[in-house]
């Protein structure tokens, strides 16, 4: 993106001497393996029924010529996060060296205007009940592994992804693995029409998977009872 | 078939819709109790529709503070180093305790039956800031411009519409008996409930030619179970048969007004829970 298309002040990729990470994600990859959404998990203690990241497919073509295109899916990190705009009291917010969009669990209260304003729904609430963490009750989100990547390491999916699917970076380091992805790639980003500025590039995704799928054509009657059964399931 | 969709869980919830319901009557009974400084025909409604205000204000505001996640965290929003005015919500706030504060030194002078221009004044502030609250809660779904129907700059329009119906409908009720009140609610009722007809097709219109999420969301909003709560009380039996009653001889009768007041409230609460949860369900797919 040229520096000419920055519309807002909170936008810092391109910004000399500051850092601006991104993830690109090579669907081409990924074997759908589910790695790292377990890493993910296990990083975070994540609850049942919630995910920082998680990995939709479709199955696309014709039988036999069919194939599973997977979509792993996280926070956006986006240069102009919707959420962060919507917090009424800046719970949410962007860290300016780096990107990375954050929360504060103690000032969150719960109003869910972030979760609202999010066009790749990468926010949830957290349960009122957890195991090994008291924070609860609270909207939760990807942190790109904020406290693993100030160590000067990638996180915990990048690590754990066997294909190499994913690769994180300094945006703004023309040296960066990232960098010369998207210099030297075709790439996609989620939603693109909202403005958000999305920090996560897909190579190879297909519009089956990032369009609207096409379970909304169905009856919303016959969508509402697979809702309901997935909600009783994980006791949402 | 055979895909991996991941269900998400909608952001607001039904709770939101009956907060938008209370607040729209709060607002439309602030508005009626300022019209009788205005309208002598409506000075019998004004104590009534200032008590019930502020009364639904405090059960509004106790069902907004319930549905936060960490209720007692409320005071948050209220805390000048914490606000962020990029938010509507915190100006919704702001306006919530103003609209209150105000109300009741405007009460407490309807207490002390103080018909001076000072009372005049406190009315005509509430009312003022009454304006706030359904534009507050419009322009709290219209910044979600990802959302269909949601992105509509005309929200916070319908929203204003809905609180003069509710309003005057709540107020239809508590005038029940009064002529020359009776007389003029009809006209505030037929005006109000036929500009959210107008407001509505123009959403429906503009949603139904709109792009893959709008298309999506029309057929959400027109069909099933979501469809008999939108089309079917909203639209229907909420806001095309009260204005097709107020119109008709009957409809000018005490009997008549009462049937239409009823019919308005049950629609506008179908319209909110509608208008809240249809364009959210897309969402929960992607």
């Amino acid at each position: 993106m040229s520096e000419e298309l920055r519309v807002s002040p909170i936008e810092t990729r391109g910004v000399a001497g500051k850092k601006r990470y991104a993830m690109v994600v090579d669907t081409r990859r990924c074997i759908g393996c589910m790695a790292c959404q377990v890493a993910c998990k296990a990083e975070y203690d994540t609850p049942l029924g919630v995910n920082r990241t998680w990995v939709p497919y479709k199955v696309v073509g014709k039988y036999p010529a069919v194939k599973k295109q997977f979509l792993p899916r996280l926070c956006n990190h986006c240069d102009d996060p919707p959420c962060v705009r919507n917090c009424p009291v800046e719970a949410t917010f962007k860290v300016e060296d780096g990107g990375f969009v954050l929360q504060r669990y103690e000032r969150c209260i719960g109003c869910r205007s972030c979760m609202a304003a999010c066009p790749y729904n990468a926010r949830f609430m957290l349960p009122s009940h957890r195991t090994y963490t008291p924070i609860t009750n609270v909207v939760d989100k990807c942190t790109f592994c904020f406290h693993r990547v100030t160590q000067n390491l990638v996180p915990a999916c990048v690590q754990t992804c066997i294909g190499r699917s994913r690769v994180f970076g300094d945006l703004n380091d023309p040296a960066s693995e990232v960098s010369y992805l998207v210099a030297t790639n075709a790439t996609q980003v989620l939603r693109p029409e909202q403005g958000t500025k999305p920090h996560v590039f897909y190579i190879g995704a297909d519009r089956n998977a990032t369009e609207f799928g096409r379970d909304a054509y169905r009856k919303p009657d016959v969508m509402e009872l697979e809702r309901a059964a997935f909600k009783n399931h994980f006791k949402i | 078939m055979g895909d991996y969709v991941w269900f998400h869980d909608v952001s607001w919830h039904a709770s939101y819709a009956v907060y938008f319901f209370i607040i729209g009557i709060v607002a439309g009974l602030s508005f009626l109790s300022y019209g009788s400084w205005i309208t002598p025909a409506l000075r019998p409604l004004r104590e009534k529709a200032a008590y019930g205000s502020i009364a639904l204000l405090a059960l509004g505001s106790l069902l907004l503070i319930a549905d936060l996640s960490q209720p007692l965290r409320f005071l948050n929003i209220l805390n000048p180093a914490y606000l962020h005015f990029t938010s509507p919500l915190a100006w919704g706030s702001l306006n919530i305790v103003a609209f209150g504060v105000v109300s009741v030194l405007y009460i407490l002078a309807l207490v002390k039956r103080d018909e001076s221009a000072r009372t005049k004044l406190l009315a005509t502030a509430a009312a003022l800031l009454a304006l706030g609250l359904p534009v507050y809660t419009g322009y709290d779904l219209t910044v979600h411009q990802s959302r269909p129907v949601w992105n509509t700059p005309i929200m916070p329009v319908l929203f204003v519409a809905l609180a003069i119906a509710s309003g005057s409908a709540v107020g239809s009720l508590l005038a029940a008996g009064n002529e020359a009140a009776r007389r003029v609610l009809h006209q505030y009722l037929l005006w109000s409930t036929a500009a959210v007809g107008v407001i509505l097709i123009s959403i429906l219109g503009t949603t139904n030619y709109g792009g893959a999420a709008e298309e999506l969301t029309f057929i959400i909003l027109t069909t099933g179970t979501m469809g008999l709560i939108f089309v079917g009380i909203g639209i229907l039996a909420g806001t095309a048969a009260p204005v097709a009653l107020l119109l008709a001889p009957f409809g000018k009768q005490q009997g008549g007004l009462i049937v239409a007041s009823v019919l308005v409230l049950v629609g506008s609460a179908a319209l909110r829970y509608a208008l809240l949860m249809g364009p959210q369900q897309l969402q929960t797919l992607y």
